[in-house]
């Protein structure tokens, strides 16, 4: 890091997250409101408490720092409201209704439900215009474009006022001719209209991903462009040294023009830096294997790296909108603080996703809320202080919680309170760790052999207990667990994707050469493009991706390689990744059988150097943080025990303590189940590991020095 | 609910291991599979039975398949009584034995548990082929089951963990596209293995009595979920009586009744249908089940989890043997699963009607669909498919909302996908010219019925079979609550074929041969309308005219809306009021 600071700015639904990051490695957290509808209006004011608490004024900080980074939230927003920008699509003729068809397809867990909605059209079949035009699945064309019918399409668009254009044709991918001529008739005869140019997007075979995909983007840029050029205009204004970086869904920063072109990219941008967090808190041990969890009020997201890599999807449905882009994968479950339990039609005690959110909130906030939450039952199984979150500013009461749960689910089902809140804690971890198979399991990964990291307010009561039902043994739980994500976009990297279709067999030279040749085009463009932001090539990395399958299947699985000369003998070694991520995968491969690829992509980084690292001064000892006891429940019969509790801010490097036991930090509560041992790290990282005791840990750890 | 002192909590713990386990097979088969009947249709089931064997979690997939897999579970351990072991696996296709059509295959893994049989994972998919004289199956001119493909008993492929290679050669001799087959069959045994894991890691954990003690209770809140909305029903009797037209057989329209008996807490669904006839559309009873069952989902709307309890208390009767929804050898069956189900279910539907009004929504467009075969000339092979895209019909519409838009046929109820027209053109010799909605293909009413779609196609170099099935090309989908179109040309099915510039409307099911520069264009029909359409807000009506779903000729006749001026979409107020008045 060159300079004094590193800026963190990170829009989330409620706060927005400022970090702070010096070259000496002090990182401060600070929090504003946030401010959906004026979005800059939050970074001002939370510049303003930055200088309240620390005497630093925004252009002192600002014109001293090496990167100001922006994570925002706008382009969701857009997409949630459905208040993006009035779009027209200009597609091959007879095809204008695929992102209307989605495939024919209803999302599952709605089969027979008469209430259930279509997806909301974000562009209306009136502004979906066909052309005259076609090109094959060889790549030759068919039907030359018609322009005139082009021309009329953008009378159509001027009469009804559209502000952005999506452009996207049949196997354009294979020829964008077509696409290209067209975007110019648009830009000659709608010069203030914003364009997107499917081909260009997202040069990916699978017209209907490539057209959502568009059409996303389409939607979302006029409204990403005001907001980068209100950001960046204001802190140039400030004496910013670079231009502001922005954090993207694909887990990297990208310059504002980018964003503001490739919109598509901004948006699920808040969860995905979670896994940069869980690298740099993992290193000191070189933990390579994280699953990250971060439970907030009303979601809890799950993210997971693997010998360093985020695992990443694409050509999903978010939102109910098919995305083809990488991005970072998030599995997202309405499974929070604010999770309402009740009993369904089959009498079955559910948790979720029916949310108290913060208004009216859980029973015990005493806002009015009647029904019993997540919060609710970790206050009745004593995990929470009944002081209050917040370091006391927000007061709880036990009693409202646990009639909240007596009447609405104890009573109903016969049992006690006690029993009860146990039950709703384990069901809500048991969803959780279901959620968690779908981004380790379904994707070949055994979760025993990753590391669990805690991120947001409310994980650190459950975190033991998920852990245990993963069979996972060591558990991370950072003093900036709150603000994770926002620390993680301050340690992010520079990232573009760039992407090529390959319909192509792999077999014989030419199919080699083919491939080599796409990766080499795409990985030139990604270092010039890196060059010209600054970076030397000695800071540049390249990972490829290629969707394979075997010839017959349908879908594709994408398998990661190192970048290497692809020749015919080369091919070999692509084929054997490929049978070894199958087999992972779905238990079983098919080595005799052709394998084909469909598309390939190169994701481009640019190392940003990383901030320093504080160390926390060694402790005397955890008795001397022991704040006295609680009674706390940690089995299904209910019954309580003793429980000591710790005042984390008293804690010091090396000191230990043996579950059961609660360490309150500031801003989020970490429960330590029975056969757990925690022991606070020098990095300021809680590291809790199971079924080693104190002592025992200890002595292992002497005589592994000694030897 | 304590007579198994069960914990509640461990129950609902169970419950979500189970749906897990299920989900991650359905993952697998359908990231794994070759046939894209079974991956993009998600024209498979996947199905989770205890030692009984007792349907314990019913994949919410398609509705083909509701309820098809129990006779057929029930009557393959019935035929291995005695002689089922660890590392068995049983494959099975025949209507003789609970299936639905051939060309659907069943896997089924017996599961054990410390050396006792406590499970089975089964799974069934669609293949694309299962061998006989027409690629795909369907083959609208057998006479007999013989002349549509391979019946396949109940037989061991595994035997105590021993591949039966020679089993495996010899059912796939006997099929086209070979390699395709033996990845779905892989796919299949893949998705077995992996839901066994799940359910054994579970039993490791919890303890197999207790598993077994909560999904006894599972069973038995299912049941008593059903009993409390049948009971919610008036007692007495209800039919429904639905049409199932002529699609080239010759012998006529037939009526299905459907007659639905409330007593209490219990219902007694039966059926009667004309004899069977020599032509593909007899339904044998495992396949009748499913369409019966979807009937009652559309009353009943529940949510997933399904497990067997929620038909404990629904009996039937599929009428005498040997009539067409009570099927037996040598009774040709191929389109059972769409021809006659869903006018059996449509019969059901309309019983329920009656029963509980308010509830049952429109039916939803019938299939009405292609198969294509034929050579690729880029790898010098041969393909054979059926078509997804081209049985996307409209959605009934409901008592709340408009119908879905191209979500049908009212078989899958918007399980299956259509997949992308480029990986198909990538996999397949052919040029897709329109996939899209189709103005005034919707049922009219106060809510009106989904879109249909046109899929149109041309082959790439080589001429193509094509072979139609279904109906829904006379009859449009059926409306509920006063629903009624008067434009019924535009929302029926059709298949047109263009050659040398002329077009040709057929309406029966036939084999075609597309040479490159003709064209066929296979049309689906749009969902039922809910409610008198003369009641459909005008700002609505003006919207679709606007988007192009409903014209302006459509406006007037269907809705009662006349457009003075179609350009700014000004309406004609008194005669619009007068039209609506009469």
């Amino acid at each position: 890091m060159q300079n004094q600071y590193r800026l963190g700015i990170d829009a989330g639904g409620t706060f927005t997250d400022f970090i702070l990051a010096d070259r000496k490695g002090e990182v401060r957290i600070f929090k504003a409101l946030s401010t959906p509808n004026r979005p800059t209006e939050a970074i001002r004011n939370g510049l303003k408490i930055i200088e309240e608490e620390t005497g630093l004024s925004p252009d002192t900080i600002v014109s001293n720092a090496d990167l100001c980074i922006n994570g925002t939230t706008v382009g969701l927003n857009a997409l949630i409201t459905h208040t993006g920008a009035k779009t027209g699509l200009i597609a091959t003729k007879g095809h204008e209704d695929s992102i209307e068809i989605r495939l024919g397809h209803k999302e599952d867990g709605y089969r027979y439900d008469p209430e259930y909605p279509p997806a909301t059209m974000l562009v209306p079949r009136y502004l979906r215009r066909g052309v005259s035009e076609r090109v094959l699945s060889n790549g030759t064309v068919h039907t030359p474009l018609d322009e005139d019918d082009v021309r009329e399409a953008c009378c159509h668009f001027l009469r009804e006022g559209v502000e952005s254009v999506a452009i996207s044709f049949v196997w354009s991918v294979l020829h964008p001719d077509h696409e290209l001529r067209a975007a110019q008739i648009v830009r000659e005869m709608m010069p203030d209209a914003r364009l997107t140019i499917g081909s260009q997007l997202y040069p990916q075979v699978r017209e209907y991903t490539r057209t959502s995909t568009a059409i996303v983007n389409a939607y979302l840029a006029p409204i990403l462009q005001r907001y980068v050029r209100a950001v960046d205009g204001y802190f140039q204004r400030l004496g910013a040294r670079q231009p502001v970086r922005y954090f993207q869904s694909n887990g990297g920063l990208a310059l504002g023009k980018v964003v503001a072109d490739q919109s598509v990219y901004a948006i699920n941008s808040g969860p995905a830096s979670a896994p940069q967090a869980a690298m740099w808190l993992g290193e000191p041990w070189g933990m390579r294997d994280i699953i990250t969890v971060d439970m907030g009020g009303t979601s809890f997201d799950i993210t997971l790296t693997r010998d360093g890599r985020a695992n990443v999807s694409k050509n999903i449905d978010f939102l109910r909108y098919r995305i083809g882009i990488p991005m970072i994968q998030v599995e997202t479950l309405g499974a929070g603080g604010g999770s309402i339990g009740w009993i369904d039609g089959m009498g079955l005690l559910q948790m979720g996703p029916q949310s108290a959110g913060s208004e009216p909130g859980p029973a015990c906030y005493g806002k009015g809320g009647e029904k019993p939450t997540t919060t609710d039952a970790n206050l009745v199984l004593g995990y929470l202080n009944p002081e209050g979150l917040v370091g006391g500013r927000l007061p709880l009461d036990v009693e409202k919680a646990r009639r909240a749960i007596r009447t609405h689910l104890a009573d109903p089902l016969g049992i006690s309170v006690e029993k009860a809140a146990h039950g709703m804690f384990t069901i809500v971890n048991n969803t959780m760790v279901n959620a968690i198979r779908r981004v380790s399991v379904e994707r070949g990964y055994d979760p025993r052999d990753f590391v669990l990291n805690c991120a947001g307010g409310a994980t650190g009561a459950h975190i033991t207990a998920l852990a245990r039902e993963m069979g996972i043994r060591k558990v991370l739980v950072s003093k900036l667990a709150s603000g994770l994500c926002a620390f993680g976009q301050i340690l992010s990297d520079v990232k573009y994707n760039y992407m090529a279709p390959a319909p192509v067999r792999l077999e014989g030279a030419e199919a080699a050469s083919r491939l080599d040749r796409l990766f080499t085009g795409l990985e030139a463009r990604g270092r010039e493009d890196l060059a010209l932001d600054g970076f030397a090539d000695g800071k540049i990395s390249i990972r490829r991706s290629l969707d394979m399958r075997y010839v017959g299947q349908v879908h594709e699985c994408t398998v990661d390689v190192d970048p290497f000369e692809i020749t015919e003998s080369a091919l070999d070694r692509l084929k054997a990744a490929f049978h070894a991520r199958h087999e992972e995968l779905y238990t079983y491969s098919e080595p005799q059988s052709a394998v084909e690829v469909v598309n390939v992509e190169s994701a481009i980084t640019g190392a940003v150097d990383r901030p320093g690292r504080t160390t926390l001064a060694r402790g005397k000892g955890a008795h001397s943080a022991l704040r006295g006891t609680r009674e706390m429940i940690f089995n299904a019969e209910g019954i309580p025990h003793e429980t000591p509790v710790y005042d984390g801010a008293l804690l010091g490097a090396g000191d230990r303590i043996s579950g059961p036991a609660v360490i309150q930090e500031v801003t989020t509560t970490i429960v330590i189940e029975p056969g757990w041992l925690a022991e606070l790290h020098e990095s300021g990282v809680y590291v809790l590991t199971l079924g080693v005791q104190a002592g025992m840990a200890q002595r292992a750890e002497l005589a592994a020095e000694e030897a | 609910m304590k007579k198994r002192n069960v914990d509640p909590i461990t129950l609902s713990v169970v419950r979500g291991v189970l749906e897990t386990a299920q989900r991650e097979m359905t993952l697998t088969l359908e990231q794994t599979a070759r046939s894209s009947v079974f991956n993009l249709a998600h024209d498979y089931s996947t199905a989770l039975f205890n030692h009984t064997p007792e349907m314990i979690l019913q994949g919410q997939d398609i509705p083909i398949h509701l309820g098809s897999l129990i006779p057929a579970m029930k009557s393959v351990a019935r035929y291995f009584d005695g002689d089922i072991h660890e590392g068995d696996l049983i494959l099975h296709n025949d209507p003789a034995y609970g299936g639905s059509h051939i060309i659907d295959t069943c896997m089924y893994m017996p599961v054990f548990y410390q050396g006792e049989l406590v499970f089975w994972t089964v799974c069934k998919g669609h293949l694309t082929d299962i061998g006989g004289p027409v690629p795909a199956g369907y083959n609208p001119n057998a006479k007999e089951i013989f002349a549509e493909g391979l019946r396949i008993p109940p037989v061991k492929i595994w035997d105590r963990g021993k591949p039966r290679k020679d089993v495996m050669n010899l059912l796939l001799t006997n099929m086209r596209a070979r390699r395709d087959q033996e990845g779905d069959f892989n796919a299949l045994i893949g998705a077995c293995q992996v839901g066994a894991r799940a359910l054994i890691r579970m039993m490791d954990k919890y303890g197999r009595q207790v598993v077994q003690d909560c999904i006894a209770e599972l069973l038995d809140m299912a049941e008593a979920h059903m009993r409390k909305l049948i009971a919610g029903v008036p007692d007495g009797t209800y039919s429904g009586t639905a049409i199932l037209e002529d699609a080239g057989h010759g012998f006529g329209d037939f009526e299905i009744t459907a007659t639905v008996t409330i007593a209490g807490d219990n219902c007694h669904i039966a059926v009667n249908s004309p004899p069977q006839v020599p032509y593909f559309i007899n339904s044998y009873e495992g396949n009748s089940h499913s369409g019966v069952y979807l009937g009652l989902m559309m009353f009943a709307q529940l949510p997933p989890p399904y497990n067997e309890g929620l038909y404990r208390c629904v009996t039937t009767d599929m009428g005498p043997k040997g009539t067409l929804c009570n099927a037996q050898s040598p009774a040709p069956h191929m389109n059972c699963t769409t021809t006659p189900m869903e006018t059996l279910t449509d019969a059901v539907r309309l019983a329920f009607e009656q029963a509980a009004p308010a509830k049952v929504s429109a039916s939803w467009g019938h299939a009405n669909g292609c198969n294509i075969a034929g050579w690729d000339t880029r790898h010098d092979e041969e393909y054979v498919t059926m078509v997804l895209a081209s049985i996307i019909s409209g959605a009934g519409a409901t008592a709340t909302q408009d119908g879905w838009h191209a979500c049908g046929p009212e078989c899958c109820f918007g399980a299956l996908t259509s997949g992308d027209i480029e990986m198909l053109e990538h996999s397949y010799p052919i040029i897709i010219h329109r996939y899209s909605l189709m103005e005034d293909s919707g049922g009219a009413g106060r809510h009106r019925g989904g879109s249909g779609t046109c899929w149109e196609v041309e082959p790439l170099d080589s001429p193509m079979t094509l072979i139609t099935f279904g109906e829904g090309r006379r009859i449009p989908a059926m409306g509920a609550a006063g629903a009624r179109s008067e434009m019924v040309e535009t929302k029926v099915g059709r298949l047109e074929v263009t050659r040398g510039g002329e077009t040709r409307i057929i309406t029966e099911n036939v084999i075609e041969t597309i040479r490159p520069g003709e064209r066929a264009a296979n049309k689906n029909p749009g969902g039922g309308g809910y409610g008198n359409p003369f009641e459909r807000d005008i700002a609505r009506v003006l919207q679709d005219v606007r988007d192009g779903l409903v014209s302006v000729e459509g406006a007037r006749r269907d809705y009662g809306v006349v457009i003075a001026d179609p350009a700014s979409l000004t309406v004609d107020e008194a005669e619009t009021a007068r039209l609506r008045a009469a």
